[in-house]
């Protein structure tokens, strides 16, 4: 292993890196994109604020009073539909997947309820609704709350069952955070992947590492300058969108000496498969086809975007058997709640699959030509 | 003490095999050190094979290779910063520059300081005549200023081999001449070149010695002059723009004319008067040409002579090459 030779082979690739814009763009670019563009999808996430639109027939000081209600807990973000039109065309013309009607004597009602005149009197709210809506029903099941809630205050009596919640996580986080770490392993596993499967089927096929191989560097001294190399990329890349994140989102994430050591195997796990990808698909667009084909499902099913418990159970085993699940969990466990022991053990997982992987890379990467 | 052998290469029985092709038959040759030494055949004949497996790119099949007195299979740590390689269809970094390019080969042998390393880098970049190209990224520069570059490479460790595997191959002529002052120049420098080539004009200006391979094997061996001298005893007739009709009265007369890869007619004599004869026919029949040379053979009628083949099987020479 010789410094000079690696150093020198460093500089290179990163002048290379740096006068080649598409590289930079997917490289750096491309994942602050996707963190503005999710983050900000899901800003409010947390913060649930429902469009409802509500026609009110009765128009008295009661309904005004119980759409005030509904309002005030923060739910709902309330719209007036005029009680002159027909509710069921105003909601198709206007593409509104709900519509919540208040019939006529609403307030005529409550009062007989109230003053006991008619202690089983009641009132029937209408929705107006899209069934083709896929949020619709969570918007109802947030009314019925409401009005489950409301029913019961009415009653005055207090509820038998009640509740309380304790996380068995440190913390709570908000879906950003959730989904900073995993972008941050998508981007350094395709980064990774990729630049070598790229790099590798380009200067084979253009003879240069024919020429180098009548040089004194060696194939250890080749394979290591690439893993710095890209383990650069990697740092230059996740510190690009902590900043951006941190700046604009302003994200509560733990950065310690676990983000290295994943970035790290999460380098040393790719740069491994795509040098035996180069070995058996040596062709330059054959060996971007099976790196996509490697790279697609790990991105959908490890877990970087959503929660892998969103899956049916057989997806949530498979996604378990994926090398890139361990890196968004290590970093997740690290990042969000600073779990020192889960971090550990999701790194020795990845750590042994890229000592694997990462040898047998070694073992596929020709350098002088065959017997 | 052991005397340091006068070779820079001896090549003893080497036989290359790839699964049931025989690319390289046994063969043995030496370089001289100082020497050109040149590898003529056609595409395909082992050439390259045999090139690589002497600057260590491949392994033999069986056989003996040493250069610089080592075993090319055992020495090849302390083979490599000795000798300077071009591979055939030379290529480098896109985007970084000559200077560059220049820089990264020379960290990768020296261990000299960056001031060292730039004066002789300036050095090679005005050897090779690329001066004016040094800022210029490698994907900007021509087929010609490609090749130069890969010659300065293959001489930023000051070798004492340099092996240039088809150099000027889908070079146009003018580039291809540029090289050639190149590869004079070196050789004014005493540097032992081992050249691979299927131009035989590049082997007669260039070489000390040719050696003539086909199939695997290699057929002839010597100067230019002596391969001449002893394998043909005739003059060549070239005829250009000749009509049908004058073919057939040359035949008719017991030549066995023949069209090169230009179209040209040549027709083998074996004494001046045998010329004019020639001549006086066709233009007795009436036939016509457009004009006509007479020149001693070269090494393109040695090769056809032992091979029964055509040397030149690349793109002919006034064709513009991308």
């Amino acid at each position: 292993m010789k410094l000079r030779v690696i150093s020198a082979n460093l500089v290179v690739k990163l002048k290379t890196f740096y006068r080649e814009r598409t590289a930079m763009f997917f490289t750096i670019a491309f994942p602050i994109i996707l963190i503005l563009v999710f983050g900000t999808i899901f800003l409010d996430r947390d913060k649930l604020s429902l469009d409802l639109y509500v026609q009110d027939l009765d128009h008295t000081h009661a309904s005004a009073q119980f759409v005030k209600a509904l309002e005030l807990n923060g739910n709902f973000k309330i719209s007036e539909v005029d009680p002159a039109s027909d509710a069921r065309e105003y909601a198709k013309n206007h593409r509104l997947n709900l519509i919540l009607v208040i019939p006529k004597d609403f307030e005529n009602l409550l009062n007989q309820r109230v003053d006991l005149k008619a202690p089983n009197a009641s009132v029937t709210l209408m929705y107006i609704y899209d069934p083709s809506s896929t949020s619709v029903k969570t918007k109802m099941e947030y009314l019925d709350m409401e009005f489950t809630g409301m029913n019961q205050r009415m009653s005055g009596k207090p509820p038998f069952y009640r509740w309380e919640e304790t996380s068995i996580l440190n913390r709570k986080y908000r879906f950003i955070e959730f989904f900073i770490p995993g972008v941050i392993a998508m981007a350094v596993m395709t980064a990774s992947l990729f630049g070598t499967v790229n790099m590798n089927t380009e200067l084979l096929q253009k003879g240069i590492i024919r020429k180098l191989s009548t040089t004194p560097i060696t194939r250890t001294d080749w394979i290591l300058s690439n893993i710095l190399y890209q383990f650069t990329l990697a740092l230059i890349s996740t510190a690009a969108m902590l900043l951006v994140s941190y700046g604009v989102f302003h994200i509560d994430l733990k950065i310690n000496v676990w983000l290295l050591v994943f970035i790290l195997l999460d380098v040393f796990a790719f740069v491994g498969i795509g040098m035996i990808l180069t070995r058996f698909v040596q062709e330059a667009q054959s060996a971007a086809a099976a790196a996509n084909a490697i790279t697609f499902p790990m991105m959908f099913l490890a877990g970087s975007f959503f929660p892998i418990e969103m899956m049916p159970g057989f997806l949530q085993t498979f996604a378990r058997l994926l090398p890139l699940y361990y890196v968004n969990e290590g970093l997740r466990a690290s990042m969000i709640f600073g779990d020192n022991m889960a971090a550990l053990r999701y790194a020795a997982i990845i750590g042994i699959f890229a000592a694997v992987v990462f040898a047998l890379g070694i073992m596929a990467t020709r350098w002088e030509e065959g017997k | 003490m052991a005397k340091p052998s006068e070779h820079a290469i001896e090549v003893e029985n080497l036989t290359k095999r790839y699964g049931d092709l025989l690319a390289v038959n046994g063969i043995s040759f030496t370089v001289r050190k100082g020497e050109v030494f040149a590898f003529l055949g056609p595409n395909g004949a082992g050439k390259t094979t045999t090139v690589e497996i002497i600057d260590t790119i491949r392994t033999p099949t069986s056989g003996k290779v040493r250069l610089l007195g080592m075993d090319v299979t055992k020495k090849k740590r302390a083979i490599v910063p000795r000798i300077g390689v071009l591979p055939q269809d030379f290529s480098s970094f896109d985007r970084i520059t000559v200077r560059e390019t220049m820089q990264y080969y020379s960290r990768l042998f020296s261990r000299a300081s960056r001031l060292r390393r730039n004066a002789d880098i300036d050095g090679l970049i005005e050897l090779v005549n690329l001066k004016d190209k040094a800022a210029e990224q490698y994907k900007n520069l021509s087929g010609g200023l490609q090749q130069r570059l890969g010659i300065a490479i293959a001489l930023v460790n000051d070798p004492e081999v340099v092996f240039l595997d088809e150099p000027t191959t889908g070079l146009d002529p003018r580039a291809r001449r540029e090289v050639w002052e190149v590869l004079l120049g070196l050789k004014k420098q005493g540097k032992t070149i081992f050249l691979t080539t299927h131009y035989m004009e590049e082997a007669e200006i260039l070489a000390d010695t040719v050696a003539i391979i086909s199939k695997g094997m290699i057929i002839a061996t010597g100067s230019p002059t002596e391969l001449i001298e002893n394998n043909t005893n005739y003059l060549v007739l070239t005829l250009q723009s000749v009509d049908a009709n004058a073919v057939e009265i040359i035949r008719k007369m017991g030549f066995e004319p023949v069209h090169d890869n230009y179209q040209d007619l040549k027709v083998r004599v074996e004494h001046t008067e045998d010329i004019l004869k020639t001549l006086n026919a066709i233009k007795d029949a009436g036939g016509s040409f457009l004009s006509l040379d007479v020149r001693r053979p070269n090494l393109e009628e040695v090769f056809l002579k032992l091979t029964g083949e055509a040397l030149h099987a690349g793109p002919a020479e006034g064709e513009e090459v991308g």
